[in-house]
């Protein structure tokens, strides 16, 4: 009885003292070197084969061993984990927004967009993903609103993606790009998002699961990454991809986090990484996976894969994310208001 | 005094205390802080904040559909839930121990598989989810038929398992006794073998009430997920911590919470009365 007891106390006291006390980082040293990427899913497969490339150049050049430790995740959850205590040494997200978080929480406390093109490593287009043969005859945005259609697009609330697609609805629309939609008429631009929002059937949590579920034969088109949709056609996908005459360019951020190198003395490692990242040799690993590289050369080889965009535009056309996430995905914002006005029709 | 007496008597102490202390610490560290971190948090900016986000048009009709389809589904689940357990306790037939293994395979399958699953057999893709929606209009994937079949699956274990055990220990003489002297069977099924069961029937179906109202993981694959139309309270407060509005999610977590007290509450004053009533 007593010593059941003991017992009993013993791992409580474990317990709690095991709670309180957390492992301390380890800080690298010696011929063997350790950098922690923390990514959004989407670059994963290019990621896999990239790093194998730069862990040969660090031997040669250094000597060093780099092991990677890597995370993917949603863009926002991916940053927010970072923010919330996750050591990793170099962010590779979605969209700048989700760099800014970790910067405004003090852990990125240089000037991100010093590196070679401001930081962005690679970019893609909002496009369309339809049945093969394109049965609905979608060629454009207008095609969206048409009655009864079935369209999947994640929720901004909790994809990045998604964001991008309420954005390159919503700015071609005011661009004055879709047929019966006259330029720089804000009520003209959200009543068509509003119709575009209609007929959304399923909205998942991540660009990838709704893309997953389009698959599964769900849903007439789905509003997605291109690359998402190239991907999906090399591993024997039948759907097709339609790009929108006006439509958003998605920019994908790489950054080094400042609170990390520091602590795992990782800095001049991880700018390294960094830099690899815009070489040719990376550069061609990404274009073989469905993104649109910033690599002069290397985009030009591969035009055409990527068609240009008759009218392509940034964020920088809104004002930048810092007004976009207060005016667009703000609580009252533009995305809200139609979301609320599509659907509340509905019940 | 004898002190064999006393020595018994410190030894019951102590070992009252040793099996409490970390009981109590550990309910008290792994259920009753982070319930306390939710209350603060939903209260960070005070009750017109906390009432503010619960008011809100998308999370009110969250909070409505979660309640509605949980309300729908506990009522499915009770009937035959009962139903259920009388037949496997009652009667013998082949398979039957087969059936009992798989009552309660539902808890220990993920609940994203039993989403994925769902949306095989009823979505639109399959021949099953084509035939209903074509033929007969009704759609039960990404639409609220959806969130109450996978709320039906997930708790289907929680109603038959309270009954079962009750209903075995309930005196058969009782039942043959009622049959001699002519009462038909559904009466006596009402009169004698409903009254002891409907404790158990309650806490049942109540608990998997609870259960539902917070189910993430199958409810986001079959539900459609759309603002104001096909997202439950679980999705809106995944979307609230996504996009920063921790408050929001905090506001309605809170209010599931408090709905879930005072519904076990209510269960327990019941059964009390209940206990009180067959005593006399």
């Amino acid at each position: 009885m007593k010593s059941k007891c003991r017992i009993l106390m013993v791992i409580t006291i474990l317990a709690v003292s095991l709670a309180a006390c957390s492992p301390a980082a380890e800080e690298s040293t010696g011929d063997q070197v350790n950098l922690i990427l923390a990514a959004y899913t989407t670059p994963r497969e290019a990621y896999g084969e990239i790093i194998p490339l730069f862990q040969a150049y660090w031997l040669e050049e250094t000597g060093q061993q780099v092991t990677f430790e890597e995370s993917y995740l949603g863009s926002g959850a991916q940053s927010r984990a970072i923010v919330e205590g996750f050591e990793a040494d170099v962010v590779a997200l979605s969209l700048e927004a989700d760099v800014n978080r970790i910067q405004n929480a003090g852990l990125i406390t240089h000037d991100w967009k010093t590196v070679e093109n401001q930081g962005i490593v690679t970019t893609s287009i909002v496009s369309l993903a339809v049945r093969e043969g394109n049965p609905k005859r979608i060629s454009d945005w207008a095609d969206l609103t048409q009655e009864g259609l079935e369209i999947l697009t994640p929720n901004p609330n909790t994809s990045g993606g998604a964001m991008w697609n309420v954005l390159a609805i919503y700015g071609a629309a005011l661009r004055g790009e879709i047929d019966g939609v006259p330029a720089d008429d804000a009520d003209a631009a959200f009543t068509f998002l509003t119709q575009v929002l209609q007929n959304v059937s399923v909205m998942d949590k991540a660009a990838r699961d709704s893309i997953l579920n389009f698959e599964m034969g769900i849903g007439d088109l789905a509003i997605t990454y291109e690359n998402e949709i190239l991907v999906g056609r090399q591993s024997g996908q039948s759907y097709e991809r339609v790009i929108p005459s006006s439509t958003i360019l998605i920019q994908n951020p790489v950054a080094v986090v400042d609170a990390s190198v520091e602590k795992h003395g990782t800095r001049e490692l991880a700018e390294a990484f960094v830099d690899f990242l815009f070489t040719p040799e990376a550069q061609e690993i990404f274009a073989q996976y469905g993104l649109r590289v910033v690599n002069q050369a290397i985009a030009a080889d591969t035009e055409a894969e990527y068609p240009p965009v008759n009218d392509l535009f940034t964020v920088d056309y809104f004002g930048g994310w810092e007004v976009i996430m207060e005016e667009i995905f703000g609580e009252n914002g533009i995305y809200n208001q139609a979301i609320s006005l599509a659907q509340g029709d509905a019940q | 005094m004898n002190p064999a007496v006393i020595q018994g008597g410190r030894k019951t102490e102590l070992s009252k205390w040793c099996l409490r202390v970390p009981a109590l610490l550990y309910v008290t560290l792994m259920i009753l802080v982070p319930l306390i971190v939710i209350v603060e948090d939903g209260f960070r900016e005070g009750l017109s904040g906390l009432v503010h986000q619960i008011s809100l048009p998308i999370a009110q009709h969250a909070i409505l559909l979660t309640l509605w389809t949980a309300g729908l589904m506990t009522l499915i689940n009770a009937i035959m839930g009962l139903a259920t357990a009388y037949v496997l306790v009652r009667y013998e037939f082949p398979g039957k121990r087969l059936l009992n293994a798989i009552v309660d395979l539902p808890l220990s399958i993920p609940t994203l598989v039993t989403g994925v699953m769902l949306v095989m057999l009823y979505g639109p893709q399959s021949a099953l989810g084509a035939f209903l929606s074509e033929r007969i209009g009704l759609n039960i994937i990404f639409a609220p038929p959806g969130i109450v079949v996978a709320l039906l699956f997930i708790s289907f274990p929680f109603v038959v398992r309270t009954i079962q055990p009750v209903l075995m220990n309930l005196d058969l003489s009782q039942e043959e006794a009622a049959a001699t002297l002519g009462a038909k069977p559904w009466y006596t099924f009402r009169s004698v073998v409903l009254p002891t069961l409907l404790p158990p029937l309650l806490s049942g179906s109540l608990l998997s009430f609870s259960r539902a109202v917070g189910e993430f993981g199958a409810v986001v694959i079959v539900a459609g997920n759309i603002p104001l139309k096909t997202q439950t309270a679980a999705v809106y407060v995944l979307g609230a911590v996504e996009s920063e509005n921790r408050l929001g999610a905090s506001a309605v977590s809170l209010l599931l919470l408090t709905i879930a007290i005072v519904i076990l509450m209510t269960a327990n004053g019941i059964q009390k009365a209940w206990e009180k009533r067959y005593e006399n």
